[in-house]
């Protein structure tokens, strides 16, 4: 009967060990998915994606990686450029502050536009949130990690 | 047949092998080899279970652990199947959770509840393996069907009128349960609306914080010492307290409160940043709950019993003492699956082991060391909801995930630390562990969600709701 009480000690013992075995594996996994993420940093704060544009240029369904300071414009100096009659040279400034996005108007001409209402001066964006400049509209979103 | 039907039917013809070239089978091999691992220790825990109750070395009651193993590894293939990119982790830390609470549940007296369905009668065990089949499969299904989010993002408020309906329907037509209004009567069906609502409130919650998360973190108003958001976007934080309140006072609920509001506070500070409008919250919690507690009697109980659940050791403290004894029986490595819990006259010595106090019966069990284990696996948990929030590519999605992987998390806390006397003991449900078919499909909904949530190749995430009148303006400019 000893050994048999033995045995119902170690079955017991092997079923709590199971559980941190369990665990185990899965913290192992979670932190090799973790490390993955670090190694390819979000380098980038942000993204902003073409949703629609008439002129072309930016194409539809381009993507921008956005640096932390990303001036817009039809002006070719801009980082984005923005080829379409209704933006001006130097039309807007996206900057990354903190922890959030904010989209500063440099008194355009035809003003800019998040969610449909116009920019005054600075405003501040949330990842999801849509930029129309000109004709053109752009979705703001986390880069991919 | 005319030229269009013709070209009508090619082109359906053309595109059915592309919707199911689409559907391509990927191997998930962590959460494979994960679920191999559950598979094997719940059966030394049943082995542990029948060595200790009958003394045989045996599996106990093999049917019901081989249906539960074959389900979750129906539910492994089925994703498989799906091809889907979605988290391989959630699936088997839920499913050992399930698998023990099917262990717990065979080891209490069956007769803790009992249920006819088409003339068979089943005992605890049983009924609570169908709740689990059923929980796995919702949670299967909204994980490989779930591929656009537009359906909770659009129609926040109505989901929110859906929840406030919800739960003045429970404050009329509720039936009383130990003195608690939760339980609505469907016909034969009665469920717990509270555990719908926990996520009726994350959608809301996330739907309403993305798309004002930006005006929140203006400073606009100062209030002495505190720099305030716009006042009237703080409305909806004074409605949810109202509504916590309101909880407290008309269901008795105190654990619905306090998960709600903690839900609300956790994700105000994740969208905005800002402690001083968590701090704000939660003195406001604080204050009302001192008032409510001078105010109503049940409530006052409910403090008094977790100051000194001694003074009272047979009546009102009774099931706290019981549970407290239970864990100090467990000690370090508890006294073995089946060996806890010695009964009074055939009774378990908690009342309501099954439901609320499922954690004092596994402390005692399987100890300290195998209560941190599962408090670990809610971890895991929460950590993946987390990760999925973190990677999600707009707010709204991100703050989706964090609110259900948190509810989740709160929830565990709230009766953990119940069962433990760290906080007053409050009715919430153990997630995954307690008995209870609400319970269970609520949990299932969080976690069949997370792991839609979790495919990075969804869908893009619909364009914000743009105004009609810049709209025109733009068209009458393109023209």
């Amino acid at each position: 009967m000893d050994g048999f009480l033995l045995v119902v000690w170690a079955v017991r013992l092997l079923f709590l060990a199971l559980i941190y075995l369990f665990l185990y594996r899965v913290v192992r996994a979670l932190l090799h998915d973790l490390r993955a993420a670090a190694r390819e940093p979000a380098d980038r704060p942000g993204r902003l994606v073409v949703l629609e544009s008439p002129s072309g240029e930016p194409a539809a369904g381009h993507s921008f990686g956005l640096d932390v300071i990303t001036p817009l414009g039809r002006d070719v100096n801009n980082a984005i450029v923005i080829d379409d009659p209704f933006a001006s040279a130097e039309h807007a400034i996206l900057t990354f502050r903190g922890r959030s996005w904010y989209l500063e108007d440099l008194g355009s001409t035809n003003g800019s536009y998040i969610n449909g209402r116009r920019v005054d001066g600075v405003a501040p964006m949330g990842f999801g949130d849509e930029l129309q400049i000109g004709q053109v509209r752009m979705r703001l979103e986390r880069a991919l990690g | 047949m005319t030229d269009a039907a013709r070209a009508t039917r090619s082109s359906t013809i053309g595109a059915l092998p592309r919707a199911l070239g689409r559907i391509r089978p990927r191997p998930r091999w962590l959460e494979l080899k994960l679920l191999a691992l559950v598979a094997v220790a719940l059966a030394v825990g049943s082995l542990s279970l029948e060595a200790t109750v009958n003394g045989v070395l045996a599996l106990h009651d093999p049917q019901s652990l081989a249906i539960y193993v074959v389900a979750l590894f129906g539910a492994h293939l089925a994703q498989v199947v799906s091809g889907r990119r979605t988290d391989q982790v959630l699936l088997p830390t839920v499913a050992f959770l399930g698998g023990i609470s099917l262990l717990l549940m065979q080891r209490l007296p069956q007769d803790l509840v009992s249920q006819t369905f088409f003339g068979t009668t089943f005992g605890l065990a049983q009924v609570q393996l169908i709740w689990l089949l059923l929980a796995l499969g919702l949670a299967t299904t909204l994980g490989i069907v779930v591929r656009s989010d537009s359906w909770l993002r659009r129609y926040k408020y109505t989901w929110a009128a859906a929840g406030v309906g919800l739960l003045l329907l429970t404050f009329v037509f509720g039936t009383e349960i130990n003195g608690q209004r939760l339980t609505l009567q469907l016909g034969p069906f009665s469920g717990q609306p509270t555990e719908l609502l926990k996520v009726i409130l994350v959608v809301f919650l996330a739907g309403y914080l993305s798309e004002n998360r930006t005006l929140l973190m203006e400073q606009d108003t100062r209030l002495g010492p505190l720099r305030m958001p716009p006042l009237a976007y703080l409305a909806p934080m004074v409605a949810m307290w109202a509504i916590a309140l309101g909880i407290v006072v008309v269901q008795r609920d105190l654990g619905a409160a306090l998960l709600f509001f903690g839900v609300f506070l956790a994700l105000l500070y994740v969208a905005t940043g800002r402690l001083s409008l968590v701090i704000i919250g939660f003195v406001l919690f604080l204050l009302g709950s001192a008032l409510m507690a001078m105010l109503f009697d049940h409530i006052r109980t409910r403090v008094d019993i977790w100051i000194d659940p001694f003074a009272d050791p047979l009546g009102a403290g009774y099931q706290i003492v019981q549970a407290l004894h239970a864990f100090a029986r467990g000690g370090l490595l508890g006294v073995g699956l089946g060996a806890g819990l010695p009964e009074i006259a055939g009774r378990p010595p908690i009342p309501e082991v099954h439901t609320d106090f499922p954690l004092a019966a596994l402390g005692e069990e399987l100890g300290i060391v195998g209560v941190v284990a599962i408090l670990g696996l809610y971890l895991v948990v929460v950590e993946r909801g987390l990760r999925i929030g973190a990677a999600a590519a707009d707010d709204f999605r991100s703050l989706l995930a964090i609110g259900l992987a948190l509810v989740i998390g709160i929830q565990a806390f709230i009766i953990a630390a119940g069962d433990l006397k760290v906080l007053p003991l409050t009715g919430v449900t153990l997630p995954f562990i307690s008995y209870g078919g609400s319970s269970l499909l609520a949990n299932a909904l969080v976690i069949g969600l997370l792991l839609a949530l979790s495919d990075k190749g969804v869908e893009a995430p619909p364009a914000p709701r743009v105004g009609a009148r810049w709209r025109r303006i733009g068209r009458r400019a393109t023209a």
